[in-house]
């Protein structure tokens, strides 16, 4: 005879642990917002994704534990699968791996000329596992994205030293039109940095339901000084956004 | 939905780029060649859309601090390529006024984004200089056409400049200039992609023999006499104009010619009104041109007409003896072929473009902008020899056809058809 109380609590344990879960997850992503928003975009977006993952994963871990699942087994098996995994699939998790990274530290992007390990050409893609050159013969190379970890890469495109992207990502409530020309006028007061011939431009990478990524242009005047006007830029656009986000809701709340 | 009626809800008192870009439209979409149009212009003044001949006109508004400080720097980019800008106005890029110039062409670039969600546009066409950062701001895919009205002169354009200008310039598939002139600029600034250069044209059917009585109309409004030979200046008041250079000239032409009146027919431009972009240099340079003429005690022989509906200013170019293109820097110059449309004999200055149509003496007499002493050599020459008069003007009418609607939607529809 089936025990309903036990199966009601059991349930009711489970269900408070994924709420808990929840909730931790929430303040956790909202605190990582905050403190990683005067860093680059990419970076706080992964670190955010990341631990968000971990607190999921052992939140569903305990409250299968509460119906009486043996997690002990089942970390082993994830353990398992996952070893297997990166064996089998080592290269291409290399590959993925230094995509990555190169993401952050790598100086290129598609559209510049570069060489690296004895072949040259024009940057038409980087995907997880490789990039794509293009040469003047209309070859296309993939390039593992490993190699640009392990060999030395050079960066031929003219002014390539000056050009600092920086990627944005706005919620749609924010009105575009307004978020540039603030964005744009605290630029234009680092214009002493900045090449005169190029002044800050924006533009629209892609749009979403809810959000659009932008990519803010910039070409500086000293390369010693991209990670500073980097750093003082995000910091404005992460105060931009949070003055525009109290706008929309004391407008859509009166 | 409130139907408009021209004359009581509105006046139809279009700049140059409408007068030649709604025809060709209309034009279009009568050969099958375009099915629908929507047009995005910035009107504060005007309903937010409009239909009209089956094109949906979207008017922009901006609030007022926005729509001055886009109306300044879209004036000082004018004047950098019509070669009036002194070196401090190479700031403009780093200016609130460029922003709030980005800013309305953003507003642009949502709405025309938005329409296209909607309606599926197979191309965009953008005009002119004002507009220019819309083709990079849709991130679109589909063809995107710019055609720059303006002057395109390479002496003119700052080095500063160039970076900005060519980010914006490489976003389009094509870009149409004027005359062959701009078009060898363009290349020579760097430009890589596909250019073109089509001079612009005018729907001749509006230009029509005018009859007895708007002709009786025209006289009696400004005060026009058989015995008076008319000069012809149609333009906008604005100092690239030169209208100050043809005032100059009546004195020494009077001393040829007895009777001689000078008709200068135009009022300011959207730019220059109080009601469009509020920057009212046209009622600035109509007060000094007002002011010259009475201190070169001229007054009976030269008449401000202002804006003059349609009817009257076909009655303007049949009744007068010659017209004259003074500009100091001048994109084209469509009034040239109005004139030539009917047979008149015109004095155009080298620096319009349409001059390189013109051969001296055969179809037309060229002068350099600002010679005063030149101008009235050669009006004197026109109004005293009527056999000379008459041959450049029959030839002027010869070479109007390469700028009528026709050719100029044949050559629009080729550059167009080579993207699509």
């Amino acid at each position: 005879m089936l025990d309903v109380t036990a199966i009601l609590t059991t349930a009711i344990s489970s269900a408070a642990i994924i709420v808990v879960t929840w909730l931790v997850a929430h303040f956790v992503g909202t605190f990582l917002t905050r403190i990683l928003r005067s860093g680059p975009p990419l970076v706080s977006a992964h670190v955010r994704r990341l631990t968000l993952t971990f607190i999921w994963i052992v939140g569903i871990l305990l409250a299968l534990e509460q119906i009486g699942l043996r997690i002990e087994i089942l970390l082993l098996l994830i353990a398992i699968i996952g070893v297997a995994f990166a064996i089998a699939n080592r290269e291409t998790l290399e590959n993925i791996a230094s995509k990555y990274f190169a993401d952050f530290y790598i100086p290129f992007k598609v559209g510049d000329s570069i060489a690296v390990h004895g072949y040259s050409g024009k940057v038409i893609e980087i995907n997880p596992i490789s990039t794509v050159l293009i040469n003047d013969n209309e070859d296309l190379i993939s390039v593992p994205n490993s190699l640009f970890l392990r060999e030395v890469v050079v960066n031929s495109t003219p002014k390539a030293w000056k050009k600092v992207a920086i990627p944005i990502m706005i919620s749609n409530d924010i009105p575009l039109p307004n978020f540039e020309s603030d964005i744009i006028r605290s630029c234009n007061k680092l214009r002493h940095r900045l090449d005169e011939r190029f002044p800050p431009i924006m533009t629209v990478k892609n749009r979403g339901d809810k959000t659009t990524e932008l990519t803010l242009t910039l070409m500086v005047k000293e390369p010693e000084t991209k990670d500073a006007i980097v750093s003082a830029v995000t910091k404005k656009v992460a105060e931009v956004q949070d003055q525009m986000k109290k706008n929309v809701h004391q407008h859509s709340g009166s | 939905m409130h139907s408009l009626k021209e004359g009581a809800d509105f006046e139809y008192s279009a700049g140059g780029v409408t007068r030649m870009v709604l025809p060709l439209l209309t034009h279009m979409m009568r050969n099958g060649l375009v099915e629908a149009a929507d047009w995005v212009c910035l009107n504060p003044e005007a309903p937010a859309t409009v239909r009209m001949d089956g094109i949906t006109i979207h008017h922009l508004n901006l609030l007022r601090e926005r729509r001055v400080g886009y109306g300044l720097a879209k004036e000082i980019i004018w004047r950098v390529f019509h070669g009036l800008s002194p070196p401090t106005e190479q700031e403009l890029l780093w200016a609130d006024d460029f922003v709030d110039y980005t800013f309305y062409n953003r507003v642009s670039a949502e709405l025309i984004r938005n329409l296209d969600s909607r309606e599926d546009f197979d191309l965009f066409y953008i005009h002119d200089f004002q507009q220019l950062p819309v083709g990079r701001m849709l991130q679109t895919l589909k063809p995107k056409i710019l055609r720059w009205h303006i002057p395109f002169e390479e002496s003119m354009i700052p080095t500063e400049w160039s970076g900005f200008l060519s980010t914006y310039l490489d976003s389009y598939d094509a870009i149409v200039v004027s005359c062959r002139r701009y078009l060898d600029s363009l290349k020579s600034l760097g430009h890589k992609g596909a250019s073109f250069y089509v001079y612009p044209y005018i729907d001749q059917s509006v230009y029509t023999k005018p009859t007895q009585q708007d002709l009786n109309e025209l006289n009696s409004r400004l005060g026009l006499r058989n015995d008076e030979k008319i000069v012809l200046l149609v333009a906008r008041l604005d100092p690239m104009k030169g209208q100050d250079a043809v005032i100059k000239a009546i004195p020494r032409v009077l001393s040829d010619v007895r009777k001689v009146k000078l008709v200068i027919i135009g009022n300011g431009s959207f730019s220059g009104s109080k009601r469009g972009l509020g920057l009212s240099k046209s009622e600035t340079w109509l007060m000094e041109l007002r002011h010259l003429v009475k201190s070169l005690h001229i007054e009976d022989n030269v008449t401000f007409a202002g804006y003059l509906p349609q009817r009257l200013l076909n009655a303007a170019y049949e009744s007068c003896d010659m017209s004259i293109l003074p500009s100091r820097r001048e994109g084209f110059g469509l009034v040239v072929v109005e004139s030539w449309l009917y047979k008149k004999p015109t004095v155009v200055s080298t620096k319009a473009g349409i001059a390189e149509l013109v051969n001296d003496g055969e179809n037309g007499l060229l002068i350099e902008p600002d010679d005063s002493a030149g101008l009235a050599e050669k009006i004197s020459n026109i109004l005293t020899d009527e056999k000379v008069a008459h041959t450049i003007g029959e030839n002027g009418f010869l070479t109007s056809r390469k700028c009528l609607m026709d050719d100029g939607l044949r050559a629009e529809a080729e550059v167009m058809q080579e993207l699509l």
